[in-house]
């Protein structure tokens, strides 16, 4: 058991009630609304009210890369030293920009090199010194309260000391368009609560938390993350759980996870967008968490609109700007609340008198996303409570089974196909992959969502099956392509009127690991890591922060599409492939401690700013004799697009090291594509299990001696997962 | 009428994509959203918006849709009742 304690020691917000921490605080106190008619792009209907940024970016990155820089200079500006490690939450990336590019039908690749979620973060990391961790999340409009949550996790790991946590989202036509096609967006603007309300603000923004680990809080902690706890409504790839029960659950973990009760919260900011669905189902489930007593509660964006995944970070602001300034925010917009949901939200700021005993020192965000994702923050003023201890982090996974999907069919049919031509690549042929799934499911789903599935079912056939999965990671480097490219594409040939709704669904990136927990039930955390080539790896370190508890079975994908159009102009090193591939790879992992397959994920570091990167991965790997002493092979991840970097980081791997045993460059035979990495852990953990490896593109067939594989990622990060049969 | 129905079922297949359904296999009347072809709310609101850029009929919020999507009559009568040129 351990008790560090996570502080915030840096704030940075902007949204469109303003640039910085002062400007947000005088905004609340004097209840301003930000939300007005669109006018960042022409639209052609009456423009609808939204939440726009009096801002235009001028550097070469787009509007939400520029956006995050600006909140993470203020959360950082008094540190001496770059964070740690780097959590965000983004849903458009650098849509704002590629959705223009395609309206202009412009395919310059140089042009789309911010397109990716994870780039936002890489771009963070690269303007503030980061050599660390990296994380995106892309869990729709929970994103940005996860990124918190996984950045109190990592604190309390002991891994790092400092965390740049929150979230990002720009306003466009995608988020924009698809919105309005759900008759999810409020003409009269937001009005959350209201018996009239109609739905959201589509909104933008970027909030950013320094957090930091201590025994004993610093001077400049503004507030604590007490908690944060996370659920998975498995119910509706887009509409919330009607009594709220996946709500609740997320509420409640994050009680449980702070070591307080329901009697202890001061203020909820809600999650509130003002959608019907959503007020009703919330209010269901605040109910259910407080049924003696609501404390006061409010819904902030009638006044800040809907920043998708910024809106969870920009609330966790709100929610220290209440605890700092004794106020409590207004639920702006909010005229006759709805009897049917009986609530009193605040309907004007309150500023409280402190001597009087009026204190707010405990507060509870929500953040409720597609997919069923929810998410619950618990910030506190300093010191209130004492940490709930909780147990120490494990890096060891037991796989219980496993499943890959190539361009030559599923696990059996690529293990063959290997053995006798050394390689596997290609495009997926969906049809026969997905002939396992029952056709009504799958109707309006196209190809990565069906590969997914498709993953998930095969990798728990595989297993022992004695541990269904609960929660679900998935690693994805682009998402849907399809559907986003469907989507934009239908958008501009009706002239910006009619674009499809199912596309908009689909588009998110968190939609196929939604249909994977429906499919299983999995009503625990619900992840989506986008990092371009490491998402998998990324996914794999989600899934080791936050799982604890030794019953729960981990669902882990990684899985890319290849798209026509999108593939190539996207992803560098699948435009150098002459031959399109495509993939992913599942496994079903627990902490038990059973005999078995292991995989820890033991490295990840941004390389582009450490020049030492490669002895500090020797060192997390416990130094070169234990390298060799435990591992047979390596299989190296050597993305085509970073090729020279990654191929001089192997070298010198291998030459600090004297390895001198296998090194597989297993793009050469998966093909390129960002979760190729997910297909080579699953024919690893295949080749550990049988003690040899065949011959593969080219390197010798060879006999492992008992000892595991390491699987190495080269090229912007460096990450390592390791794959042994028992521990060494 | 029955010609207009007709053309509303085979809209209906292709913006839905219902591969194994024939325009035979939809009753008039029988219940379109939440019935026994499994079509749901993002069913409707794609439906939506074929009979808005297809008729320019506009059906803009979920009580709405609710009562215009009951069968694909009552889809038919609300199109012929917003557009009568349409219909004849």
């Amino acid at each position: 058991m351990t008790t560090t304690r996570v502080y915030i020691t840096g704030i940075g917000i902007i949204s469109p009630l303003g640039k910085g921490l002062a400007e947000t605080k005088k905004a609340i106190k004097l209840n301003r609304t930000g939300i007005k008619p669109v006018t960042l792009f022409p639209v052609p209907h009456t423009p609808l009210p939204a939440g726009e940024i009096d801002f235009i970016p001028t550097g070469e990155v787009p509007r939400t890369h520029a956006l995050a820089l600006i909140a993470a200079k203020e959360a950082l500006k008094d540190s001496k030293t770059p964070p740690d490690a780097i959590v965000l939450g983004s849903t458009t990336g650098g849509m704002p920009l590629t959705e223009n590019l395609i309206k202009e039908k412009n395919l310059d690749p140089h042009l789309y090199r911010y397109h990716a979620t994870g780039s936002v973060a890489e771009y963070i990391a690269k303007k503030t010194g980061c050599t660390g961790i990296v994380l995106t999340v892309s869990t729709a409009c929970s994103s940005g309260s996860l990124a918190i949550k996984l950045g109190l996790e990592l604190l309390r790991s002991g891994k790092v000391k400092t965390v740049l946590a929150g979230g990002a989202d720009a306003l466009c036509r995608l988020t924009y368009h698809g919105f309005n096609s759900l008759q999810l967006i409020d003409p009269n603007g937001a009005r959350p609560l209201d018996q009239k309300r109609k739905g959201m603000s589509v909104s933008e923004g970027a909030a950013m938390l320094l957090l930091s680990a201590h025994n004993n809080p610093p001077e400049n902690a503004f507030a604590e993350i007490l908690g944060a706890g996370l659920s998975c409504d498995a119910y509706h790839p887009a509409s919330p759980h009607p009594e709220g029960v996946g709500a609740a659950e997320a509420m409640k973990a994050a009680l449980k996870d702070a070591g307080i009760t329901q009697n202890d919260i001061d203020y909820i900011n809600l999650h509130g967008t003002g959608t019907i669905d959503n007020d009703l189902s919330e209010a269901k489930a605040l109910h259910s968490v407080f049924p003696d007593k609501l404390p006061y509660l409010s819904s902030t964006k009638g006044a800040f609109g809907h920043s998708l995944a910024a809106a969870g970070a920009i609330e966790a602001v709100i929610s220290v700007i209440s605890i700092t300034e004794n106020i409590l925010p207004a639920n702006t917009g909010c005229e006759t609340p709805d009897p049917a949901l009986k609530l009193t939200p605040v309907q004007s700021p309150i500023e409280l008198k402190s001597n009087e005993g009026n204190v707010i020192s405990t507060v509870l965000s929500n953040s409720f996303g597609f997919g069923g994702n929810n998410a619950a923050v618990i910030i506190n003023k300093t010191d209130k409570y004492k940490q709930n201890p909780y147990q120490k982090l494990r890096s060891v996974f037991t796989v219980t089974g496993s499943a890959c999907i190539t361009g030559v069919g599923n696990t059996n049919e690529t293990l063959n196909v290997l053995k006798n031509n050394g390689t596997c690549n290609g495009l997926v042929n969906i049809e026969h992959i997905s002939e396992i799934l029952p056709k009504s499911k799958i109707r309006r789903l196209k190809l990565l969502p069906k590969m997914v599935l498709s993953l998930a079912s095969l990798a728990y056939e595989q297993s022992d099956k004695n541990i269904k999965p609960s929660s679900i990671y998935f690693g994805t480097g682009w998402g849907s392509l399809s559907e986003t490219f469907d989507f934009l594409d239908k958008l501009y040939e009706s002239g910006e009127q009619f674009p499809s709704p199912t596309d908009f669904i689909g588009s998110v990136h968190n939609a196929p690991a939604g249909q994977a927990a429906i499919w299983f039930d999995a009503k625990k955390a619900n992840i989506t890591a986008t990092g371009g080539d490491f998402s998998f790896e990324q996914a794999l370190i989600c899934a080791e922060l936050l799982t604890r508890n030794e019953n729960e079975g981990v669902m882990l994908i990684g899985a890319d599409e290849h798209h026509n159009v999108l593939s190539k102009i996207l992803d560098e090193s699948t435009a150098l492939d002459s031959f399109p591939s495509d993939g992913g790879g599942a496994l079903i992992l627990t902490r038990s401690n059973n005999p078995g397959l292991k995989i820890i994920p033991s490295f990840l570091g941004y390389s582009i700013n450490n020049k030492k990167i490669i002895h500090f991965l020797i060192q997390s790997l416990g130094g070169a004799a234990r390298i060799n002493e435990l591992f047979g092979a390596v299989f190296a991840g050597i993305p085509a697009g970073r090729n020279s970097l990654a191929r001089e980081q192997l070298a010198e791997f291998q030459s600090i090291i004297s390895f001198n045993k296998p090194v597989i460059d297993y793009r050469k035979f998966t093909g390129e594509f960002a979760s190729a990495s997910a297909v080579a852990t699953v024919l690893a953990l295949q080749y550990v299990k049988e003690g040899a490896i065949p011959s593969l593109s080219g390197t010798e067939q060879c006999k492992l001696n008992g000892k595991g594989i390491l699987l190495l990622g080269f090229g912007d990060f460096i990450s390592t997962v390791e794959i042994q049969n028992q521990l060494g | 009428m029955n010609d207009f129905i007709a053309q509303l079922k085979k809209k209906i297949i292709k913006t839905l994509e219902l591969e194994d359904i024939t325009p035979d296999d939809l009753g008039d009347d029988d219940r379109l959203i939440g019935g026994e072809l499994g079509l749901d709310s993002i069913d409707a609101l794609e439906l939506v918006m074929m009979i808005e850029s297809d008729y320019g009929v506009k059906i803009d919020n979920k009580e709405l849709g609710e009562k215009v999507f009951s069968s694909v009559r009552a889809l038919a009568d609300y199109i012929k009742k917003s557009k009568p040129e349409i219909a004849n």
